[in-house]
């Protein structure tokens, strides 16, 4: 009976950290108290910083000067829209944005297709993550390593070429080379991307629908057009937009390959950019700039999200 | 138009089995169904059929072609999947009409196919639509319309109407039903609905397990079945199967069991066996009055099934059975009833679950 009774006393109790979820049950506090990490890590890393350099970007502030930062309304706006280094720069930096994200988009495509139709290929796992290794690579480690094969004197690739009879050839200090060499740098890097992303559209091409095309005798050109591109095409439009997105912002490979030169061949928007703010400290012109660029790739975000938007639209 | 002939058709899967030494001929010009439970191996018997799964022993003949190792393509078949494929950014007209590009056809030869079928199968208000913008049961059409279309030498279902919505399931049947009457191609047809299988085949090959247990008219499949499997998996509820001892003696072969008003006698049992006796729902005679023919029994449960029918359990002599009664019947029936198990309808199987040929009678 003292058992029973002692059961009794203990049923209606509830240990405490049952207790404690009792308060999150009754609210809807516990969703936003879920939420919260990521939004306190939303505030200071992002939206504090974002609103700091947009407040920064309307001021005459130098850290070379030692003078208070003085406001100036938009005259780093209209000096920046004057500034021939800064317009060649962006223009370079769409050029570069156009090979690379080009490049790498078209040979990703081919590549995946090879590894897309040799399923039953022995070694074609180990094939694929050798493959996609390149990306897994830091971007500066790429550059000190392709600085070392492009070397003029011990290069590898000199030396290669020295077998055919060809001249040396320096790569990233010749102002005609180091354009498409430092372009090569990312291709190696980022196909991998591509490749993965276009198996990843192509994974989402229904089997059967490729399997009555066969049985149908389609022509594989009528087989793009109707089911692969239909299905796989949203995929392969994110992946191309996130490589332009990322291309846009390049620094480290080129700051490590070439530093932007030789003259500024290789400079893009990103390096003149951290030139100015982090070799200059003109912190204020700096900050209109990365304003610009912000926008600009909001630009690229906003197309994005209406692709995803119609992806949405289409499947409802 | 050419027959399918399968010989010791053989697919494994690592160590699992999923079709076992398969033999079966469909014939030329007639609709035979595919059918079985889930994982029988009834799709992947068709698909190696069509040339879309290898096979791993055995060999497929259209005819006197042999085609085992030929390319889908190569093999004039036409196919509709259980998914509804259908070719993305065009109409109707032109999913119908795209595989007849690729044939030799005049343009008028082509457009009549195309009308034909879109007839046959009521799709004349679609014929103009996005195909993107169709129902589930639409799209099939489509895919089926496609198919027959191209007037291919053999035609292969897959479960078509299984991802149809429940709205257009029946008129799709509908339609596949006149379809299948009108075409004079080979067909076969995988479903695991009975239904199904009932309404459109010429044959039923019923799968078990990776192995053709048994093919005949759908009427002959139901109403004798090779096996327990057969009595189990056709019909709605199945057979009733009972367990009982047969001991022989210098009579013949009687069984003592309280289910008949008298003991069975059986004819052509060579020893003394454990055998089950099967017979179906709707065969078993059930009513509230006395009879001398009867056994007594008790009511479990009793229900009401599609078409109004009674489906009533049955308890007597430790053994519990189900039998379907007409309604008026069936709504009368109050817990004490009697039954009868009549000897022409019952069907003996064996220890090992085969159908055993034996006469049956009451002492």
């Amino acid at each position: 009976m003292e058992n029973v009774s002692a059961l009794q006393r203990t049923a209606g109790k509830k240990p405490w950290h049952k207790k404690l979820m009792d308060g999150f049950d009754n609210s809807n506090l516990f969703p936003y108290c879920l939420i919260i990490p990521v939004l306190l890590f939303f505030i200071i890393w992002n939206l504090i910083p974002t609103l700091w350099m947009i407040g920064m970007s309307f001021y005459n502030y130098a850290f070379t000067t030692g003078a208070p930062e003085k406001f100036n309304g938009i005259s780093n706006l209209i000096d920046i829209m004057n500034n021939d280094t800064v317009w060649g720069n962006l223009g370079r930096t769409f050029t570069w944005v156009l090979a690379t994200t080009g490049i790498e988009t078209v040979l990703g495509i081919l590549l995946a297709f090879l590894f897309w139709n040799s399923a039953k290929l022995p070694g074609r796992r180990l094939a694929l993550t050798l493959l996609f290794t390149p990306m897994l690579i830091a971007p500066a480690s790429v550059g000190a390593f392709f600085k070392l094969l492009y070397e003029p004197d011990f290069g590898v690739i000199n030396y290669l070429l020295s077998l055919f009879g060809i001249a040396k050839i320096n790569f990233l200090g010749d102002l005609k080379w180091a354009f498409p060499a430092v372009t090569l740098v990312d291709v190696w890097m980022w196909t991998p991307f591509m490749i993965l992303i276009t198996l990843a559209a192509l994974g989402s091409v229904p089997k059967a629908e490729l399997e009555a095309a066969e049985i149908d005798r389609l022509p594989w050109t009528k087989r793009l057009v109707h089911i692969i591109w239909p299905y796989g095409k949203f995929v392969l439009m994110l992946g191309i937009l996130l490589r332009t997105i990322d291309s846009f912002k390049t620094m480290d490979l080129i700051f490590m390959l070439t530093r932007g030169g030789p003259g500024n061949t290789t400079e893009l928007v990103a390096i003149g950019l951290y030139r100015k703010a982090f070799e200059g400290f003109t912190m204020g012109w700096s900050s209109t700039l990365a304003v610009i660029l912000l926008f600009i790739a909001i630009a690229f975000t906003s197309v994005y999200l209406y692709i995803l938007n119609l992806s949405n639209a289409e499947k409802e | 138009m050419s027959d399918i002939r399968i010989e010791k058709l053989r697919k494994e899967y690592g160590q699992t089995v999923a079709v076992n030494d398969v033999t079966i001929t469909f014939p030329s010009g007639s609709v035979t169904c595919l059918l079985g439970p889930s994982g029988c191996g009834k799709t992947t018997l068709l698909r190696m059929i069509a040339g879309l799964e290898d096979v791993t022993s055995g060999e497929i003949y259209f005819g006197d072609q042999k085609v085992t190792d030929l390319a889908p393509s190569k093999r004039n078949i036409g196919m509709v999947f259980q998914y509804p494929v259908v070719y993305r950014g065009i109409t109707v007209y032109e999913n119908i009409e795209l595989p007849l590009l690729q044939e030799k056809l005049s343009d008028q030869e082509r457009r009549k196919r195309v009308m034909d079928v879109v007839e046959t199968l009521g799709l004349q208000s679609s014929i103009n639509k996005d195909i993107t913008k169709l129902d589930n049961g639409t799209r099939q059409k489509v895919a089926v319309a496609r198919t027959v279309a191209r007037q291919p030498q053999i035609i292969l279902f897959d479960e078509p109407i299984t991802n149809v919505d429940v709205a257009s399931k029946d008129q799709l049947k509908q339609a596949l039903k006149d379809l299948t009457r009108m075409l004079k191609q080979t067909i076969v047809y995988v479903t695991h609905d009975q239904t199904e299988a009932m309404t459109l085949a010429d044959q039923i090959a019923l799968m078990k397990d990776g192995v053709v247990v048994q093919r005949d008219a759908p009427r002959s499949l139901y109403n004798q079945p090779n096996d327990v499997f057969g009595g189990w998996f056709l019909g709605n509820p199945g057979m009733n199967f009972f367990d009982l001892s047969a001991k022989t003696n210098g009579h013949g072969t009687e069984i003592q069991t309280g289910l008949f008003s008298r003991p069975l006698m059986i004819e052509g049992l060579e020893k003394d066996s454990n055998i089950k006796l099967g017979i179906r729902p709707e065969q078993v005679k059930v009513s509230g009055k006395k009879n001398d023919r009867m056994v007594q029994g008790t009511i479990l449960r009793k229900s009401i099934v599609v078409g109004g029918q009674y489906l009533v359990t049955i308890k007597s002599c430790d053994q519990t059975f189900k039998a379907k009664v007409e309604p008026e019947t069936g709504y009368a029936l109050k817990d004490e009833v009697w039954f009868e198990i009549p000897l022409k309808d019952i069907i003996i199987f064996g220890p090992d679950g085969h159908r055993l040929d034996v006469k049956t009678s009451l002492a």
